[in-house]
């Protein structure tokens, strides 16, 4: 399954759910999430998802049903809008608060320290963004991330870069 | 020196490891002479007081901790909300996360190496340090033990050469540990670890394992 998550301004969104209809095969199974007007808080970093209810977030607002698409999905896509060169404060709160995916237990890869993940499956991200984004910035960002949960990168593009983000999507 | 030091965690000031960090940070900067104010952004209610701190003064600071590879998201929105200045304001960082080596920090090191230009100002270095995790667990003589080495930072900074300096360099630490290391605190990790975490987890009242799979995936 393939998950988008549209945080823009604009709702690029849907565009890019048109693009990939047009393209066809695997148009069944993604899921367009448009964000506006859903109250996501921001991360508290209180820990409550990783030492006193282990997998669950302690703020119940819109975002739950989202984190357990994202822990079925096999892609997700930030659709995002920039500032400072990364993705904005409504893409990252959505990024921020994945932590229930995450255990509070450690181990070793690759030489760095990392969270045990709380289930098998893990979901690759990719980013398609608006406006003036710090392309290089937001490749590492995204690789980053994407290590921190046992995954990978689909890759970096920017909006007019929609027809390339929907080939990584097939 | 005057500084503004603001608290970019979006934890509640009373449990926040960042607080404590710069607690042991000022200390040092008051023995040095200096003088601060200090804000914090988890109370959405003090953003028109912290900004205007901000516009009035040129020496800030702003003290963060990691968040998935780069700035909280609640740090990202106070930041959209400040106007731009000019080179006159210095703006340093003290930035700080719970996994210890330094290549953990680098990302988000990068990210705030170049937030002043987007905001007008002078870059004044990021101080980068992890394995602070464990600080808010901590009792108060405890946590005094393993933050007072941010003080002689702050005795640093109160010297006027932000954090360029080959000490603040060096205060983050190994950037990957060598792989003895990381064998036996691997080791570490599976067994004593997990038994200190479930007891931390249980102290807050977790009955369940710490790596119970709640949802069906």
């Amino acid at each position: 399954m393939l998950l988008m998550l549209d945080t823009t301004k604009v709702h690029i969104g849907k565009a890019i759910a048109e693009e990939l209809l047009r393209s066809g095969e695997n148009a069944d199974g993604f899921e367009l999430i448009d964000t506006t007007g859903m109250h996501i808080s921001h991360c508290v970093g209180c820990n409550y998802c990783w030492l006193k209810t282990p997998g669950v977030c302690a703020i119940q607002d819109d975002y739950e049903p989202i984190l357990r698409k994202m822990s079925k999905a096999d892609q997700v896509w930030l659709i995002s809008d920039t500032r400072f060169g990364f993705v904005s404060w409504q893409t990252k709160n959505i990024v921020d608060r994945i932590m229930p995916l995450v255990t509070m237990y450690l181990k070793f890869k690759d030489g760095q320290m990392r969270h045990v993940m709380r289930y098998d499956h893990q979901p690759d991200i990719g980013i398609i963004y608006t406006g003036d984004g710090d392309q290089a910035y937001l490749e590492r960002w995204c690789q980053r991330t994407a290590l921190n949960i046992g995954s990978r990168s689909l890759g970096v593009f920017c909006d007019s870069q929609r027809k390339e983000a929907v080939s990584c999507m097939l | 020196m005057h500084v503004v030091i603001i608290n970019g965690s979006p934890r509640v000031r009373k449990y926040s490891n960042t607080e404590k960090i710069i607690a042991a940070f000022a200390k040092g900067l008051s023995e040095k002479g200096g003088t601060f104010e200090t804000y914090t952004i988890s109370d959405r209610n003090t953003w028109d007081i912290i900004r205007d701190a901000y516009i009035k003064n040129d020496e800030i600071l702003i003290a963060l901790p990691l968040y998935v590879e780069c700035v909280p998201g609640l740090l990202l929105e106070f930041l959209e909300t400040l106007p731009r200045k000019d080179e006159y304001t210095r703006l340093s960082f003290l930035l700080q996360s719970g996994f210890a080596e330094g290549c953990q920090l680098r990302c988000g090191e990068e990210f705030l190496a170049k937030l002043p230009g987007y905001l007008g100002v002078r870059y004044g270095g990021c101080l980068v340090k992890g394995d602070n995790f464990g600080i808010r667990i901590l009792g108060e003589e405890k946590q005094a033990q393993v933050t007072k080495p941010y003080q002689a930072m702050g005795e640093l900074f109160a010297e006027g050469d932000g954090f360029f300096r080959e000490e603040a360099k060096k205060f983050t630490g190994p950037e990957y540990f060598p792989l003895p290391v990381r064998l036996i605190v691997g080791l570490i990790f599976k067994t004593l670890g997990k038994k200190m975490f479930q007891k931390a987890a249980a102290s807050w009242g977790c009955s369940v394992p710490l790596d119970e799979k709640v949802w069906e995936v």
